[in-house]
């Protein structure tokens, strides 16, 4: 025969237990609300620089466009150090439930690297090739995004090369040709000719 | 039973006995292909399950250090720990300390084994390479070493070139209806589908085959054939003999007209209307290939296979207008870019047209190449460096694109023109394009439907046709 104390105890820790799945269940749909998946997420670096307006090229996949979008950061005052923030911030974008323009889980960019005022070198991680879709499109819309957000930056830039983990690479993901230099005038106005 | 067939029988097993006798004496290897070197490790069979000793396997590609403490076994391989106990599955390394191994780890007279089907995963938590075991080969290749070789069909004559990234030295035999390719030593893998169709005059078919001993390569042909080895032994062609035409009779004096059917680099068939011609109007490229497969439409569907069922019947639209055409590949065979330019710089042809399809958007997009304009006094003469070879043609390639678009009867079709960089339009030197075709809804099995493939072939060739006027130089 069980004590009454010890049916107490165990209908307490019953009850305990219920209320804490539920509360479980809430906070992962609360975090789902908020903005998919936080493993996929890339992180925020902190900044302490003063604030400053940041425009971010977001493509949508569903009218072929790119969109100039304005965020209120605070920026670093290392313009490398600014563009790679640019460039995290966008990819964040894409990783996000819902984006119009959805790339690979952990998709980020390690560095962004200035050679002089008007060259940069944009070291994207494996994620962000190696997970992206294939296709000309979709591949010509991440590409272009990352190059009209990195001159929004730095309005001086007049190429940008990419690299993956430190290595070149021939295309992003079988289409678009990242193995050279791009010049940032002929991106712009190519992608002034998107729908 | 007679006493000869006795004899015969007799003979026969006992043949049969001696032959089982020398295939058991004959140890069992593992050929090992690291970037570093390549070697050989021999095959322990214990309880019917392969083992190769770990020593023997790790000791070329780094410095290793071994300690047998008890049932256990400690590995240091370039000054990383890893732990394997005698029996067990389990084992560690610095940086995991609880891994599985697919079979019991073995330890007998202080070597370390480990069952050939654990390698694969095992190698790269010890070595930080990558593992790709061919069983059937019995090949292990650590890193990037499997040499994957690009074919390309060729005519004038008709050729089948492979191509590969390292120089190879097969041994061959040329047989009335096949070549044969062996390559003993050399870490070549199939670049795609083992066992390709051609049907082609001079080629039927290719297979490809991984055997104990090598690899095998058979290319199935017609005529009579010659293997070369070419660019210091890069190129492997199969070349076919075209035996001499019989000598006219003297009084005989007209001329022979030149044939069209075998022009540029597939050799595919002209429609009779252009049977006069010497070359083709369009070469169409379908993009991808062989291993390189292109996007994953969907789990049964690639986009190799709809850029050439595209391409046949776009092919077919063409020459049913009188327009001759080749295609860059007429099987499921790998290309690379720079034989994709090649084929279209020599095939004088007067526009090239790259064939995509993504799953990605919806209708078709034409893009021509990102290059710059060329600087004021560049001609298609001057010395241009590959990547910029398009640039002179740059003007011939946005007038293509945009009377593509607008002369194509896009029925409900939703079509633009774009510029991006894409291999290998920079290294075209004429009009040169590529197109993507995405479904018109939301399901990418709509590429695989015939009528959505033949709707847009016919609207393509509808705009072909329309160019042909405005790029075709006159001969």
């Amino acid at each position: 025969m069980i004590s009454r104390k010890l049916q107490v105890v165990i209908a307490v820790l019953v009850v305990a237990i219920l209320a804490m799945g539920f509360y479980l269940v809430h906070l992962k749909r609360k975090a789902e609300a908020i903005g998919g998946n936080p493993a996929t997420q890339a992180l925020t670096a902190p900044v302490d620089g003063p604030a400053a307006s940041m425009t971010l090229y977001l493509a949508s996949d569903d009218d072929n466009t790119l969109r100039p979008t304005t965020v209120d950061s605070p920026l670093p005052t290392d313009p490398g150090e600014r563009g790679r923030l640019a460039l995290h911030t966008l990819l964040g974008r894409y990783l996000l439930k819902g984006s119009a323009h959805p790339i690979g889980a952990g998709s980020d960019v390690h560095d962004v690297y200035l050679l002089d005022n008007t060259s940069a070198v944009v070291n994207l991680n494996a994620a962000c090739a190696d997970a992206h879709r294939s296709g000309i499109e979709v591949e010509q819309l991440t590409v272009f995004s990352l190059v009209l957000t990195l001159k929004a930056q730095l309005p001086q830039l007049t190429r940008v090369r990419f690299l993956v983990d430190g290595k070149t690479r021939e295309t992003l993901a079988g289409h678009i040709d990242i193995l050279g230099w791009m010049d940032v005038a002929t991106v712009a106005q190519a992608a002034s000719t998107l729908n | 039973m007679p006493k000869e067939r006795l004899i015969y029988v007799r003979v026969t097993m006992l043949l049969l006995l001696l032959a089982a006798v020398v295939s058991a004496a004959e140890p069992r290897r593992i050929s090992v292909y690291a970037p570093q070197t390549s070697y050989q490790i021999d095959i322990l069979v214990h309880e019917g399950v392969d083992y190769v000793g770990i020593t023997d396997l790790l000791e070329p590609l780094g410095r290793l250090e071994s300690r047998v403490d008890g049932k256990k076994l400690t590995l240091i391989f370039n000054g990383y720990a890893s732990e394997f106990q005698d029996g067990k599955r389990q084992y560690r390394t610095s940086a995991n300390p609880k891994l599985e191994l697919v079979s019991n780890f073995l330890l007998m007279d202080g070597r370390g084994y480990v069952s050939v089907a654990s390698i694969v995963p095992l190698l790269p938590r010890i070595t930080n390479q990558n593992a790709e075991f061919h069983a059937a080969s019995r090949r292990l290749f650590i890193g990037a070493t499997p040499l994957r070789y690009s074919a390309e069909l060729r005519h004038s004559p008709s050729r089948l070139v492979l191509t590969f990234p390292v120089p190879v030295n097969p041994s061959n035999v040329i047989e009335k209806t096949r070549v044969r390719l062996f390559f003993k030593r050399e870490p070549v893998v199939s670049s795609g589908a083992d066992n390709v169709a051609y049907n082609d005059p001079f080629l039927v078919s290719t297979s490809f085959s991984e055997l104990p001993s090598g690899v095998e390569f058979i290319a199935n042909i017609t005529q009579p054939a010659t293997v070369s080895i070419g660019e210091g032994g890069r190129t492997v062609t199969i070349t076919a003999v075209t035996p001499p035409p019989p000598a006219a009779p003297p009084a005989q004096t007209t001329a022979q007209q030149p044939s069209s059917a075998q022009s540029g680099p597939t050799g595919t068939q002209s429609h009779p209307a252009a049977a006069v011609r010497s070359r083709p109007f369009v070469i169409l490229d379908a993009a991808h290939g062989g291993v390189e497969t292109g996007e994953v439409l969907s789990p049964t569907l690639q986009e190799k296979a709809v850029n050439l069922a595209i391409a046949r019947r776009l092919q077919k639209e063409l020459e049913a207008r009188g327009i001759p055409v080749v295609l860059t590949r007429i099987a499921d065979n790998l290309l690379t870019w720079d034989q994709r330019a090649i084929s279209a710089n020599t095939s004088h042809a007067s526009l090239y047209v790259a064939l995509h399809a993504s799953a990605s958007g919806h209708g078709v997009r034409v893009y021509t190449s990102m290059l710059s304009a060329p600087p004021a006094g560049q001609t298609a003469r001057s010395f241009l460096p590959w990547e910029l070879a398009q640039s002179p043609y740059l003007a011939q390639s946005t007038v293509a694109a945009s009377a593509l678009v607008a002369e194509s009867t896009f029925d409900g079709v939703p079509v633009h023109t774009s510029a991006a960089p894409i291999r290998p339009l920079n290294s075209v030197t004429i009009a040169a394009v590529a197109v993507e075709i995405a479904p018109l809804g939301a399901s990418p099995d709509e590429l695989a439907s015939p009528e959505y493939q033949q709707k847009i072939a016919t609207t393509l060739a509808a705009g072909i046709a329309a160019l042909r006027s405005k790029l075709e130089v006159p001969q």
